[in-house]
């Protein structure tokens, strides 16, 4: 929801009533907009009995959920930054599942990690041969990766694995799980091996409205949190003052919008696409090793089940900006781990999402923009409605709850997602018109 | 420069196909050399084919068996890691002319029976399945009825199996909540839901069953997620259940790590149930533990009768061979000795199936 607020920060608010001024800050506007969201969450989830919608454990599974998903999409924003399009995200982490599994199998977790992002750059740097130096079509390259990989992935199974006790051409052994972080006091972790009281957990036990849900949000990030997860999150960060505070970020990307230019002022623009694209080939294949040593402790072939596609999604939906594609991935991990951990909790999110967006519509309203509120009305009423008139969602439509919802967002924020101006384009050096 | 692209995609496509084609794993031991001899066997695998330490290993164990006792030629043949190529693979065994052919698998049904003959799906009358086309060649497709008379169908009672998992898990379980993973919402694991509900229900008809399945129809991940298997545990033992039984194939190993995990942040003991072969044997031995008991599947001895029928020139086709708990086609692991104490108790409950005292419903 947050990008939806973040595209919307970049356009003057010129139709219209103006914000009232204690709105103009942005943070205090996040804020407000999340607070509402978990209250009525909470409200929802207490009416409805789907006590999952707000419950730590959900928050924890969808921070979990939303790690692979992130970091494909993180690594998509490098190569589309420096124009050239990665559909080969998810045979990048199909790579990083792999290697991934086989180095922490071999050498313990952490060096999975490394051979993770190994295993992933190097399909990176497939994808930028093919598309960098040969000008192979973007798309077409990135598609033979997702082939390639698997192929090749199943490949080294049959030749390493063999007669490996509890491995096969379909799994590898087991990997020794990565430690996990829980924050003293706050969420019950052990303090010079004294377990601390865990504050959060006995709030969220209270069932107080909004409090505990709140807690629960916290707890579910403080509580029993893997170590690459924090290697993960600050990526994002890392990525934005990366790409937009240093002279290599401000290059890179220059390279996406307009490479001739980037060229005439002395940038070597073949070089730096292929630092963007074999990092985002790494970011991939990071997405995978978390998949094997935090989520599953075991190498699967296919186990990705199109994750990098879903990264790819939550960075067309984040704008090409980090954040947002943490956003998005937020959203695809809360609608999986709601989905996993109680299906019938979807049905109670039809009713927040009507309600969310009936409260938009009369802010609309109150903005002056009728016709939009009108519309934005209609769907709210629809959501109500078919809360109110069905008993649960049909099967087949919960797995489709994080697509409507990125659907729904993406068309009612105001359009102005823009991609890199030369993303997908062929550069050819000295080609300058 | 067009030249310099072109060569380069070519160059990329031909280390592709290099790389895709390079499967198969253990070898089979009385391959044919391209000459199909009197008897000849081709084995079309599921998803996963040798290998896959479940199901396909289980109808591999059976072919092995075969060709190590008799004067036997096979082919097997597994599909991509998508399985779009299933069809694909059991025309060219059926082509090859071997005259007994068997698909693993509930997902080759209406390969082997066409299209035409599933209600469902009825629009495409054109669509013939495999055995029609080849209709002087004998078919025994593993998790399916027979669709005509060259197809043996053979069927698990998976339902009887899950009934005695379920009431071991209601006697042994202490918090009187117990939980159900489902790889794919499909009948086939419906079934497993359905026995292992009412195998709960016999034992302590107020014990809690939360059901949950990992993805829909037709989306196949579920049963290969770990990830995703892991956290619907996860979610399980977090509302209070101390046993989890599942149907979800590779994403089970999701499971074993979410029980470990638990017991070891808790110090309270979770179990899981495993499913299909004794899985207590294939997984690590730090997972071994926290297995209550497996409920098995004997796909080996199903494959093995009648791979022996075919061998013995019996006339078996035409007809759908139920293995149930009367012939031990199912049952539950007693490896681990965790069951040891109840189990007069399960095989009395096992005795009344049989013999129809209790009848175990298979849709839920």
């Amino acid at each position: 929801m947050s990008t939806a607020r973040d595209v919307a920060e970049q356009i003057p608010p010129d139709r219209g009533r103006p914000l009232p001024d204690l709105l103009h800050d942005r943070r205090l506007r996040l804020l407000l907009l999340a607070s509402a969201v978990l209250l009525l969450g909470g409200v929802v989830a207490r009416a409805t009995s789907a006590q999952e919608l707000t419950s730590s454990g959900t928050f924890g599974a969808a921070f979990r959920f939303a790690m692979p998903v992130m970091l494909a999409g993180l690594g998509g924003l490098y190569a589309e930054r420096s124009g050239v399009i990665n559909i080969g995200l998810e045979g990048m982490m199909i790579a990083g599942t792999w290697f991934g599994a086989w180095g922490g199998w071999q050498f313990g977790p952490w060096y999975g990690v490394l051979f993770g992002v190994l295993g992933g750059a190097l399909f990176g740097l497939i994808h930028a041969i093919a598309t960098v130096t040969f000008a192979v079509d973007h798309i077409v390259s990135g598609v033979a990766i997702n082939a390639l990989a698997l192929g090749g992935m199943r490949f080294l199974s049959t030749v390493v694995y063999d007669n490996v006790p509890g491995a096969g051409v379909t799994q590898s052994p087991r990997t020794a799980p990565i430690d996990t972080l829980s924050i003293p006091f706050l969420s019950g972790g052990d303090l010079f091996g004294w377990r601390s009281p865990d504050m959060l957990g006995w709030i969220e036990d209270r069932s107080w409205v909004f409090l505990s849900d709140a807690a629960a949000v916290v707890s579910g990030v403080t509580k029993g949190v893997s170590w690459l997860t924090l290697v993960a999150l600050a990526l994002v960060p890392l990525s934005w003052w990366l790409l937009w505070r240093t002279p290599w970020g401000l290059r890179l990307r220059s390279c996406g919008e307009n490479p001739y230019a980037a060229e005439s002022l002395g940038v070597n623009v073949l070089r730096m696409k292929y630092y963007a694209v074999v990092t985002s080939g790494g970011l991939a294949g990071l997405g995978g090793a978390y998949l094997v040593l935090v989520q599953a402790g075991i190498y699967r072939e296919a186990q990705t089940a199109g994750r990098g596609f879903i990264g790819l999604a939550a960075m067309l939906f984040g704008n090409y900006q980090p954040t947002g594609v943490l956003g998005g991935a937020a959203l695809f991990g809360f609608a999986d781990a709601l989905r996993i951990r109680q299906t019938s909790a979807v049905h109670a999110l039809l009713l927040l999402v009507g309600i969310l967006l009936a409260m938009f519509a009369l802010w609309t309203v109150y903005r002056l923009q009728l016709q939009r509120g009108l519309a934005i009305a209609a769907f709210a009423v629809g959501f109500i409605l078919w809360f109110a008139l069905t008993d649960d969602v049909p099967p087949e439509f919960v797995p489709m709850t994080p697509y409507v919802v990125t659907l729904l967002v993406l068309s009612l924020a105001s359009q102005r997602l823009r991609m890199p101006a030369a993303d997908g384009l062929r550069y050819r050096k000295g080609e300058a018109v | 420069m067009l030249k310099r692209t072109r060569a380069g995609l070519a160059g990329l496509a031909v280390f592709t196909l290099v790389a895709a084609a390079c499967g198969g794993g253990a070898e089979l031991t009385c391959e044919s050399d391209g000459d199909v001899g009197d008897v000849g066997i081709g084995l079309a695998y599921d998803i996963g084919g040798r290998g896959d330490q479940s199901f396909n290993d289980l109808a591999a164990a059976a072919l092995d068996k075969a060709c190590s006792e008799g004067n036997v030629t096979a082919q097997e043949l597994e599909p991509a890691a998508g399985g779009e190529n299933r069809e694909e693979n059991l025309r060219l065994l059926a082509e090859e002319g071997y005259g007994f052919l068997v698909p693993v698998g509930f997902a080759y049904q209406d390969i082997v029976g066409g299209i035409a003959d599933n209600p469902d799906t009825a629009e495409d009358e054109s669509k013939t399945g495999v055995a029609e086309d080849f209709p002087n060649q004998l078919f025994a497709i593993v998790d399916g009825p027979s669709s005509g008379s060259n197809v043996v169908g053979i069927v698990f009672a998976e339902h009887e199996g899950s009934f005695l998992v379920g009431a071991a898990a209601a006697v042994k379980s202490e918090t009187n909540t117990i939980g159900f993973i489902g790889g794919v919402n499909v009948p086939l694991i419906q079934k497993f839901q359905a026995g292992f509900e009412a195998g709960v229900a016999h034992i302590n008809p107020d014990a809690e069953v939360i059901v949950q399945y990992l993805t829909e129809p037709p989306d196949f991940t579920g049963f290969n997620d770990p990830a995703k298997g892991k956290e619907a545990a996860v979610g399980m033992y977090d509302r209070g259940a101390d046993i989890v039984f599942h149907a979800a194939g590779g994403s089970g190993g999701g499971l074993f790590e979410a029980a470990k995990e638990r017991s070891d942040a808790t110090g309270s003991k979770v179990w899981a149930i495993g499913v299909d072969s004794d899985q207590i044997n294939i997984v690590d031995d730090d997972l071994k533990p926290y297995i209550l008991t497996s409920m098995v599947k004997r796909v080996d001895v199903a494959v093995g009768q009648v791979i022996d029928s075919y061998v013995a020139g019996e006339s078996i086709g035409g007809q759908t061979l139920a293995f149930d708990l009367s012939v031990d086609g199912v049952g539950y692991s007693t490896t681990g000795n965790n069951v040891d104490d109840i189990s007069a108790q399960l095989d009395d409950l096992k005795a009344q199936i049989i013999s129809g005292a209790i009848v175990v419903p298979d849709t839920p």
